[in-house]
């Protein structure tokens, strides 16, 4: 009697162990109905027992995924084995809003979940125990972390003035293309080019000027390019844009309506407008280049032409 | 002459384990194999009127064992004792003739059910 | 890969026992996805961390993973399963889980997370059921989508030296799913785990 005494105790403090515990717990019966649930679901769903205990689930919770939990429930319940679901995978199975003013940074609680299958006395699988778990302080830091390493990987391939590609990553992503050029040959061209008479700009109006001028420049190329262009800034006035599955013909095109817009362009600093012209030279890759270096050269050589022409035009290589 | 038994597996503790399982007090020659090529031999040299043939081994596993039994007409009958246990390599090895399949790690109960079932033992 | 000094009889012991886990887990994930698994040999090595790295590195033919990490402990057992999967094998896992719709990285987490619970589940539920323990199992911790082998195989694998490791490649029959399970057993395990084996082995 005392023993039955002391196991019926035990169950009590069990019990207030497994309704104080910070940690969700929802049982379910296998048509989905809320059989028993602990005082973290009340607490931060904010719904009375009464509401809930008997109730079905999807009714109870509507912001629940229905067909997402019921397919992992399955397999849960079909294969015996238990199920876990991450943050990362699905912020969080119940919308339960994060009430914390001070070191609350995040809208709703970001959750892990472990999906238990629970077996009667006949060894079949009858209820299913949903565990949840509170991960916002974990999930917001990682995420800040993952959003400082993304800032910190673009700032170490964006040049500042310009927000274009710094040379080192657009000189990269050249490398790269030409060797996936020499392994399968398709038309791709290149554009160098620079600002006209740019030293004239920075002696007349003062270096603020010349910084306006550039950066104006790089806005106009930005919106001219298309989503696969790599534009990049190449030196201090010096610009160059790699045009994949695009063959020379096309490029000069789009050369001459980049050198068309940034002549209609004028730039304003300080009260002055100033107008700017670019020279611009344009390459297909050819597969006799044996470096990416060639090919730059060969652009450049036509970018020496229309400065030789007189300016404010685009040229394209000399055929061979 | 008494009945011979070959197990063939590419594990040790896996042959030991068939062969602790086997019925105490059965009146059988036993003999081992490490893989298919090596049980082929043996059933050649008529070491194995009965076989427990594992499946997942190197050399030559036991699917392929099976095949060549087949083909061969060797005279043998298979009892493939496997940890694969999907019912499609059960099927499989049924189609292949084996007699019967029992699953990893080997339970003697079952064993001695199946031996029994199929007249090879009488305890 | 490398072999260090493992008693042959152990190794074959521990290489049956995972042989019988992994059959278990093959089961549940053929009933999930109606396709046969095509069982392997497992490897069973002790492995120091430096050839942790090294082994990861030479799962060449995988150009780009994804992969899931899970801890376990219990009767004074302890590890972590890792689960590395090609990320080529979306696209088939998708067909049989009758997906249809555009693979989104987000649907490439659903379908992995599935994978990774039945094989890792079902792999310890069965090593636990032979060794007579029962463990729980840590919340699992995505290692990344869509990474280099090189970026598994330079992390920093904390200060262990010794680590006994089980290593199940996974193949569906028919299909171009590649996946690798590596479980790797803390060196304060191996003494338990071989008490365990050598019980079996009596």
């Amino acid at each position: 009697m005392s023993q039955m005494h002391e196991s019926v105790s035990d169950f009590h403090w069990l019990l207030d162990v497994l309704q104080t515990i910070d940690v969700g717990i929802l049982v379910l019966d296998l048509d989905f109905n809320i059989v028993t649930w602990n005082g973290f679901m009340e607490n931060h769903s904010g719904i009375p027992p009464r509401e809930a205990l008997g109730k079905n689930l999807f009714s109870v919770f509507p912001d629940i995924p229905q067909e997402w939990f019921e397919h992992k429930s399955r397999t849960v319940i079909q294969l015996r084995n238990r199920a876990f679901t991450t943050w990362e995978q699905r912020p969080y199975v119940f919308r339960f809003r994060n009430n914390r003013p001070i070191t609350g940074l995040a809208e709703y609680m970001y959750q892990n979940c472990t999906f238990i299958p629970v077996s009667g006395v006949r060894g079949e699988v009858e209820n299913l125990c949903v565990i949840v778990y509170d991960v916002t302080d974990v999930a917001v830091s990682d995420m800040e972390l993952q959003k400082a390493n993304n800032q910190l990987q673009r700032i170490s391939r964006v040049d500042g003035l310009t927000g274009l590609f710094n040379r080192r990553f657009w000189e990269e992503q050249l490398v790269a293309e030409f060797l996936r050029l020499s392994r399968s040959p398709h038309p791709t061209s290149l554009i160098m080019f620079d600002i006209d008479h740019f030293k004239t700009f920075n002696d007349t109006y003062g270096h603020t000027a010349g910084d306006e001028v550039i950066r104006a420049v790089a806005r106009v190329t930005r919106e001219s390019v298309r989503e696969s262009d790599i534009a990049g800034r190449y030196g201090g006035e010096e610009f160059a844009i790699l045009l994949p599955d695009t063959a020379a013909e096309d490029a000069l095109q789009m050369a001459e309506r980049l050198r068309e817009t940034i002549e209609n362009t004028v730039v304003e600093s300080e009260g002055s407008r100033l107008k700017v012209t670019v020279s611009l030279g344009v390459a297909g890759w050819c597969d006799s280049f044996r470096n990416h270096a060639e090919w730059i050269k060969r652009a450049d050589q036509a970018l020496y032409r229309s400065k030789e022409r007189g300016r404010n035009r685009v040229s394209t290589e000399e055929k061979a | 002459m008494s009945t011979t038994v070959l197990i063939c597996d590419d594990s040790s503790f896996a042959r030991k384990q068939v062969k602790r399982a086997l019925p105490p007090g059965w009146q059988v020659d036993i003999s081992f194999a490490g893989n298919g090529r090596e049980a082929l031999s043996a059933i050649e040299a008529g070491k194995g009127n009965i076989l427990f043939l594992d499946l997942t081994m190197p050399e030559m596993d036991g699917f392929e064992t099976l095949e060549q039994i087949k083909s061969r007409d060797l005279p043998t009958l298979v009892i493939v004792i496997s940890g694969d246990i999907q019912p499609e390599a059960m099927a499989r090895v049924k189609k292949l003739g084996a007699l019967d399949f029992i699953k990893k790690p080997v339970d003697a109960k079952r064993l001695e059910q199946v031996l029994t079932d199929f007249g090879l033992y009488s305890g | 890969m490398i072999v260090s000094d493992l008693d042959e009889e152990l190794r074959d012991a521990y290489q049956e026992i995972a042989n019988i886990a992994m059959g278990r887990a093959a089961d549940l994930l053929a009933r999930l996805l109606d396709n046969y698994v095509v069982l392997p040999i497992p490897k069973v090595n002790l492995l120091e961390r430096s050839e942790l790295n090294m082994a990861l590195g030479s799962l060449e033919e995988f150009d780009s993973v994804s992969a899931v990490c899970q801890g376990f402990v219990g009767s004074r057992i302890a590890g972590e399963a890792l689960l590395i999967f090609n990320d080529t094998s979306f696209q088939d896992i998708a067909e049989l889980t009758n997906f249809a719709g555009e693979i989104t990285p987000q649907i490439e987490l659903e379908l992995l997370m599935d994978i990774a619970n039945i094989l890792i589940g079902a792999f310890l539920k069965g090593l636990a059921e032979q060794l007579d323990v029962s463990f729980s199992q840590g919340q699992p911790v995505i290692l990344g989508q869509h990474l280099n082998l090189l970026d598994l195989a330079n992390r920093d694998y904390g200060n262990w030296k010794q680590a006994l490791t089980i290593e199940i490649p996974y193949r569906l029959e028919g299909r171009g799913v590649d996946c690798d399970l590596l479980l790797l057993f803390t060196e304060d395990s191996l003494e338990v785990l071989e008490g365990k084996v050598r019980y079996l082995l009596e």
